[in-house]
């Protein structure tokens, strides 16, 4: 096994345009060696290092702030882990419930884009007192 | 920089960090090396005894073994990392976030490092993901 072996995970926001079809055949049309595979929420791609550095950078620009990507340590189609050959997918509902927050993700990149400033009004309060013994006393 | 984060299987932080220009130290190249050399069957639900020794480093011989094969993975990571970047308050029922003793653990070691660490909720609606988006940028372009 190539101490090299890279194995990425290419997921697209739900608000983006492009699809996963689209962003496989963009990618297949690159003169890249790595192997693909079209998934439901976008792509998997395996190769060397900087193959996949070199895919991932390209996909950044095909649609910069709507192509999320983070490393896998199974190899694509892994039978422990494919859910095709009824491996487990203990990762699966992080990866769920992180997919849901990608458009709020991808809205704060275009405003950071647009060269806009935050305004942090979200500052937790400590618990008070006298709110504690409200809550505790039956009234 | 190397950064560690938490949820170290997040997405969202490993992306945002790359987009950045910092290396993000994640669970999934640490299990990677154990797949490619080790050749474990399934790590990490199989683990060797050095892991095992590995993560008494950590955490005492009395604290549960999924804890203690926990830190066995992240310990080495958070040696390593120059900063931290740590979601509080992640829904805990899904991936390796799955248990609170193992993240009070991860706190309580980036503490005793003394690196920077920023701490964020995941965002709910388009503002708090700007602020969200915007405090990781600040902090990772103050590192440099």
């Amino acid at each position: 096994m190539s101490a090299e072996r890279e194995t990425r995970l290419l997921m697209i926001c739900p608000s983006a345009k492009i699809t996963p079809e689209m962003l496989v055949r963009s990618i297949h049309s690159l003169d890249i060696n790595v192997s693909l595979k079209e998934t439901c929420y976008g792509c998997l791609i395996e190769g060397t290092q900087k193959d996949v550095r070199d895919v991932v950078e390209y996909v950044r620009q095909l649609e910069k702030n709507a192509i999320f990507t983070k490393r896998r340590a199974y190899h694509m189609g892994d039978p422990v882990r494919c859910r095709a050959r009824h491996g487990t997918r203990p990762g699966f509902s992080q990866l769920e419930e992180e997919w849901s927050k990608l458009p709020v993700i991808k809205a704060g990149l275009d405003s950071l884009d647009r060269g806009e400033k935050y305004v942090d009004s979200s500052k937790k309060e400590k618990l008070s007192v006298v709110k504690l013994k409200e809550i505790c006393e039956v009234k | 920089m190397k950064i560690f984060i938490d949820p170290p299987n997040s997405m969202i932080l490993f992306d945002l960090v790359e987009r950045f220009g910092h290396e993000p130290l994640s669970t999934m190249a640490a299990l990677q090396e154990k797949i490619d050399n080790i050749e474990v069957d399934m790590p990490p639900m199989n683990v060797t005894l050095d892991d095992v020794v590995k993560g008494l480093k950590y955490a005492g011989i009395e604290v549960p073994s999924g804890v203690r094969g926990r830190l066995a993975i992240w310990g080495p990571m958070i040696e390593e990392a120059d900063a931290a970047i740590v979601i509080e308050e992640a829904p805990f029922e899904f991936g390796c976030v799955g248990c609170e003793r193992s993240e009070l653990m991860v706190k309580y070691l980036l503490q005793r490092r003394g690196i920077p660490v920023l701490k964020l909720d995941y965002p709910g609606d388009e503002e708090d993901g700007k602020v969200f988006v915007g405090k990781i940028k600040e902090f990772l372009e103050g590192l440099n």
